[in-house]
């Protein structure tokens, strides 16, 4: 009698062994994510972490612990999400040394930035292999103050998980204390491609190397904005614009103290058909 | 073979195909995971990162408001869980990373919200 039955009693036996198996899973013993990698941080909680290592390497000048921290995350392409993100906190209202340090921090991973070789940001010794002794020196980037750490040598020896500080023999920063830039050059550009005018800048360094993180003000009769170079590195790494209205007139200066350049106002311009569409005004800044 | 035995040789093979399944055919991946989930040595370079920048901003609010995303414990417990794995032998600081987490857990500990509030 009982071997009529046929197999339908296996069938239950795996149901069982499956319902068995959720209620354990789900109600008794539900997962708990523990023991993560930052990669797998929700993306807002991954912003605040990027932030966060800029902001150390800010205060550090350590790029290499700076590039083994983003690593963690995992991101396609570090520098251009550094960028992206600069711009989402620059449009955020975030804190400007929030902006800064993504901003030099993209700026100092992407592969196309020539930065000046006049810099006196932290010297790295090597030693022997794995192994750094790192002699930090009093800097001062653009208006932030660098601090040295209060004990002047940094063994990086640290094992585990955590970035493996290989310093570079000398570290670059994304500007050279010193004199205020000075305005070289203004021009009308007509290029009928942007939509809007635009107020474009670019900053070089004495050496004529393009420049990142330098801030810009521009102030008209009913607000301010502030921007830096650097957020387009596919223009320039000493790029930045700033989209004008028609019929307002802005004034526009480095927040280094540099001389203001007032009366900027969108400038039509002749196309070969006789058409007229707006220009867009070029400034060039250079450091003395 | 019994009947009983089949029926449980059944349920074993399904939980061995189960595992198979969720062990290496198509694992778990963590996604959208929140920060105090993230292991103890991510979480004590995320404070050592604190501590770095608290070095040059001096601004202990602010070191405590990144240092809240690692959790709802105390800063102090979470600085000195830090510390403590960071001098554990095994992955062993350097004194200079170190000392940058005692000065933040010192800041941490002296810091007295009032005194952030700018007078009327």
């Amino acid at each position: 009698m009982r071997e009529e039955r046929g197999p339908w009693y296996l069938f239950t036996g795996l149901v069982l062994g499956l319902a068995a198996g959720l209620v354990y899973a789900w109600l008794i013993s539900p997962v708990r994510y523990v023991d993560t990698a930052p990669a797998s941080l929700r993306a807002d909680f991954k912003d605040q972490y990027r932030a966060l290592i800029a902001a150390a390497y800010l205060a550090s000048g350590d790029v290499e612990r700076a590039k083994a921290r983003l690593s963690l995350l995992k991101d396609d392409d570090v520098a251009q999400q550094l960028a992206i993100q600069a711009q989402l906190a620059q449009a955020a209202g975030a804190p400007e040394s929030e902006i800064r340090g993504l901003t030099e921090l993209a700026a100092r991973l992407n592969p196309s930035l020539s930065l000046p070789p006049t810099a006196t940001l932290p010297t790295d010794t090597p030693t022997v292999a794995g192994t750094a002794t790192m002699t930090p020196t009093p800097v001062v980037v653009m208006t932030l103050t660098l601090t040295p750490a209060t004990t002047p040598e940094t063994a990086a020896t640290n094992a585990g998980p955590r970035p493996t500080v290989t310093p570079l023999p000398t570290l670059t920063p994304s500007s050279t204390p010193g004199a205020p830039f000075v305005l070289q050059d203004q021009a009308l550009i007509c290029d009928p491609k942007p939509v809007q005018p635009l107020l474009q800048v670019e900053a070089f360094d004495a050496a004529g190397q393009p420049v990142a993180g330098v801030e810009v003000i521009v102030s008209w009769s009913t607000g301010e904005d502030h921007f830096f170079t650097g957020l387009k590195p596919e223009v320039s790494p000493g790029y930045a614009d700033f989209s004008m209205t028609p019929g307002v007139s802005y004034t526009l200066r480095l927040a280094d103290g540099g001389e203001a350049v007032p009366d900027l106002a969108p400038a039509e311009c002749e196309a070969p058909d006789g058409s007229r569409y707006w220009g867009s005004w070029k400034l060039v800044f250079i450091q003395p | 073979m019994g009947r009983w035995f089949r029926f449980f040789l059944v349920i074993a093979l399904g939980i061995t195909l189960g595992l198979l399944y969720g062990w290496v055919i198509n694992p778990v991946t963590y996604v959208d995971t929140a920060p105090d989930s993230l292991k103890q040595d991510y979480k004590t370079d995320y404070v050592l990162m604190v501590a770095e920048a608290y070095q040059v901003e001096k601004d202990v609010s602010l070191a405590i408001r990144r240092l809240a995303l690692l959790g709802s414990d105390v800063p102090e417990d979470i600085i000195r869980n830090a510390i403590q794995f960071a001098s554990s032998p095994q992955v062993q600081y350097n004194e200079a990373d170190l000392a940058l987490m005692r000065a933040l857990g010192d800041a941490v500990q002296n810091w007295d919200p009032s005194l952030e509030v700018s007078p009327p």
